[in-house]
């Protein structure tokens, strides 16, 4: 952002009544809802500033970029990819698996977190996701149920935009009308896959991605309509994918409340003597050590940061006497089958690019079969589905049929180009006492802070979850005659490992009980008043949709309740 | 999982965010003993620095220097022009500079690179080892029915000679580069028919073309359109 270098030398006398860890999806949301509260907001933010509207590489080709713009230990999702100083691995920030665990944690260390290249896939919850325990008897039931979050969805999809279309599918909740945005037309691998699917009684419907397909005014962050180009990860300097760089910290910031300061890694939340929260400490990129004074904490710096951050703020772990800080670790369960599909081969040409996300996805359909006791897995998934004709890059992905060599080779990839079709499962996992993580007892970042050390174990729920995602996919690629090319192997080898699927979450569930949980159902600590989680760290469960709507619609309500407190000095 | 899963679940990843639909080819992972002339290069790692995890995007650059010699350039011009000959639609592997994309690629001092560096590297030796072998003289120096007799022991899936099994996954790895390297260029989209990363106001969608195609794929399956 333009203006927060200079907010960064002004932060020093700039006396806020809230401080906020992080400024992505959760940060973003909190300065959002407070500042427009009237509420003095600091956002400390451990990455360097970034603006998309000057550094997102929109439109370079990948034939520009070294490696053809291959993902690589340093960029990992390719050379364009928004993603600065992040990544599975963060140079001088370490983290740790136990022996026998293997879990994967992706962070990014700039403004904006990791909106600035999400995935954008925005499905909420549905009822039946707030109390899965009571439906199936696993895991936890969440304090508050869908009716509570559902205004903060119609708030939060309009405010961030969205296009999708309400499908009326059981526990897929509609929006309220007027808000989505129209979704473009489907591709005709979508359509393609959509008859298949439904000639095997499986729906497949426009999907709902935080993306424009309509300009939206605003004063301080006006954005424009999808231009049906260049892919979202690279950043949107137009503003038309959603990302809290060019909506929701420009929007705080433009009320005059908000400061931003860049390469602050907060080291500890303080307590008084009364073990109130009196603010935190961070530490700047020179070693600096500084303090900030605030009436509340706000937490949003992902749900296993801000977890090590309570882990970090005292001895066994601060507002954790209910021992259930860094438990419940959730991913989403993940893997992929892609088929070849002869009907496609040498298919007409035309622009496919469209809003660069899937125009339609497969949302999860047996839930009347769960309920019946008629599958082996107790938790739904969905497809998210793909194959089109892409900007080539180093893999031209023909599917393996490729061969020999000579002009038959050149007629291969004209043939065999945009005739793959791809099934990326998600699924829901449920927490277990071998997923959680904790502070390594030896191991330190550059800063000198204890990093976390993962546990982590799937289990027969997932592996047959993942099993049925396959062999359905299966199904349908045959349905179209065509074959799985994508290795063909069991679901143990085959799920993505913990944290691949980068949708961690539970690390400071709210629950009903200060005995069995980290906050209340406004993500306040139990333990300390005025310590308020707004990430999805409060995840009780992880239903198989894509966790960040359900994150900001909970920050959104979460702040509302904070600045109801604050508005009647109760903190 | 795997590590080999693991990053075709990243290249998956990648792919899904980047575009075109990746599938990492299957093959034998590492050599199963030597077979023929094959010999599996010890090659010295890459120890250069990369571009570093916050490049900047709009300047791209290859900072890491090109280590392949004269000789081995030669070798991949003359199997670029094998593998993609010109004709009407496109020029050759040679014209789009394949030579210098491979060597950018096997000069990268990242993990996979440096893994596509010592089989590369092996295979262009075993081609010079190959046509020594049957024809006295190095693959440079072979004619082109020469050439041709070399790669038809490896180029073709179902008719891999016994014993060629690690020059054919060589081949396969340095094919699938090949064509990657060459329909990224400007040319190569112009001939595969790629017409995005334009803006426009409005998606069109499937042309009355390609929905005609759609329809009638459908209906030989026997599947009503959705």
């Amino acid at each position: 952002m333009a203006n927060s270098k200079a907010a960064a030398k002004a932060g020093n006398s700039f006396e806020p009544d809230v401080v906020i860890v992080g400024s992505g999806a959760a940060g973003g949301m909190a300065a959002y809802v407070l500042t427009r509260a009237g509420i003095k907001t600091l956002i400390l933010e451990a990455g360097r500033d970034y603006d998309p509207v000057t550094e997102s590489a929109m439109f370079k080709w990948n034939h520009e970029a070294p490696l053809r713009a291959s993902s690589t230990p340093e960029k990992h999702f390719g050379f364009y990819d928004a993603t600065a100083n992040g990544g599975w691995e963060v140079p001088g920030e370490p983290y740790t698996n136990a022996p026998g665990s293997v879990f994967r944690w992706w962070r990014s260390r700039m403004l904006g977190g990791r909106t600035n290249h999400w995935g954008r896939h925005v499905p909420r919850f549905g009822p039946y996701d707030f109390k899965s325990k009571s439906r199936d008897g696993l895991g936890m039931d969440w304090p508050i149920s869908y009716d509570d979050v559902a205004p903060y969805y119609d708030r939060t999809e309009k405010l961030i935009g969205v296009y999708g279309a309400n499908a009326g599918l059981e526990n897929h909740p509609d929006s309220s009308p007027g808000i989505l945005h129209t979704p473009p037309k489907p591709r005709v691998t979508e359509l393609m896959i959509k008859a298949g699917a439904n000639a095997l009684g499986i729906p497949c419907v426009p999907s709902r991605y935080a993306v424009l397909t309509k300009p939206m005014d605003d004063p301080h962050a006006p954005r424009q309509a999808c231009f049906y180009a260049t892919p979202c990860g690279r950043g949107c300097s137009i503003g038309a994918a959603f990302q809290s760089t060019t909506s929701l910290l420009p929007m705080a910031m433009g009320t005059g409340k908000a400061r931003i300061i860049t390469n602050a890694m907060v080291s500890r939340v303080l307590t008084d003597e009364r073990g109130k929260a009196k603010g935190v400490e961070y530490i700047g990129k020179d070693g600096s050590r500084h303090f900030v004074k605030a009436r509340a904490v706000v937490l949003a710096a992902s749900a296993c940061e801000s977890a090590r951050l309570l882990m970090n703020s005292k001895d066994g772990g601060l507002a954790n006497s209910s021992g259930q800080l860094g438990k419940s670790l959730m991913d989403t369960t993940g893997t992929n089958v892609t088929g070849h599909i002869p009907a496609l081969e040498s298919r007409p040409r035309y622009n496919e690019d469209g809003a660069e996300m899937a125009h339609l996805y497969i949302p999860w359909w047996l839930y009347k079969e769960q309920a019946a006791g008629k599958l082996d897995f107790p938790r739904g998934y969905h497809y998210e589905i793909g194959g089109r004709f892409g900007q080539p890059g180093a893999g031209l992905g023909l599917g393996g049929n490729e061969d020999g060599y000579g002009l038959s080779l050149k007629e291969d990839a004209r043939r065999y180009y945009g005739a793959q079709l791809g099934f990326t499962v998600r699924g829901e996992m449920i927490p277990n006492n071998d997923s959680y993580c904790e502070l390594d007892p030896e191991v330190k970042d550059k800063f000198g802070l204890p990093v976390l050390r993962f546990h982590w174990k799937w289990t027969d729920h997932e592996y047959r979850q993942i099993a049925h995602g396959m062999q359905t996919a299966k199904e349908i690629i045959e349905r179209l005659g065509g074959k799985v090319v994508s290795p063909w192997q069991s679901p143990e080898q085959a799920i993505a490992v913990g944290g691949w699927i980068i949708h961690e979450v539970g690390t400071t569930r709210m629950g009903a009980s200060a005995s069995d949980s980290v906050t209340d159902g406004f993500g306040r600590t139990w333990d300390v008043d005025n310590l308020v989680v707004a990430d999805g760290g409060v995840f009780t469960s992880n239903a198989h949709k894509n966790p960040t709507l359900t994150i900001m619609a909970l920050a959104w309500r979460n702040m509302d309740r904070l600045a109801d407190r604050m508005r009647k000095g109760e903190v | 999982m795997t590590e080999i899963s693991r990053r075709e679940t990243l290249a998956w990843m990648s792919a899904a965010l980047a575009g075109p639909w990746v599938v990492v080819p299957n093959g034998p992972a590492a050599a199963q003993g030597d077979t023929g002339l094959w010999k599996e290069l010890d090659v010295a790692p890459i120890t250069v620095p990369g571009y570093g995890s916050d490049p900047n995007l709009l300047k791209p650059s290859v900072p890491w220097p090109l280590t392949l010699t004269d000789g081995q350039r030669a070798d991949l011009r003359i199997a670029a022009d094998l593998m993609l000959p010109a004709d009407d639609r496109s020029p050759s592997g040679s014209a789009l500079v394949l030579d210098a994309f491979i060597d950018e690629w096997v000069s990268a001092p990242y993990p996979d690179q440096q893994r596509d560096r010592r089989l590369l590297l092996s295979g262009l030796a075993w081609l010079d080892a190959e046509s020594s072998a049957r024809f006295g003289h190095a693959f440079a120096a072979a004619g082109d029915s020469e050439r041709r007799a070399i790669f038809d022991s490896i180029a073709f899936k179902q008719k891999v000679q016994p014993g060629y099994e690690r020059p054919a996954f060589f081949f396969a790895r340095l094919r699938g580069l090949m064509l990657g390297g060459f329909f990224s260029r400007p040319e190569g989209m112009k001939d595969i028919g790629y017409l995005g990363n334009v803006p426009s106001t409005d998606f069109a969608g499937p042309s009355t073309e390609a929905m005609a195609h759609l329809h009638a794929a459908l209906a030989k399956l026997d599947i009503r359109s959705a």
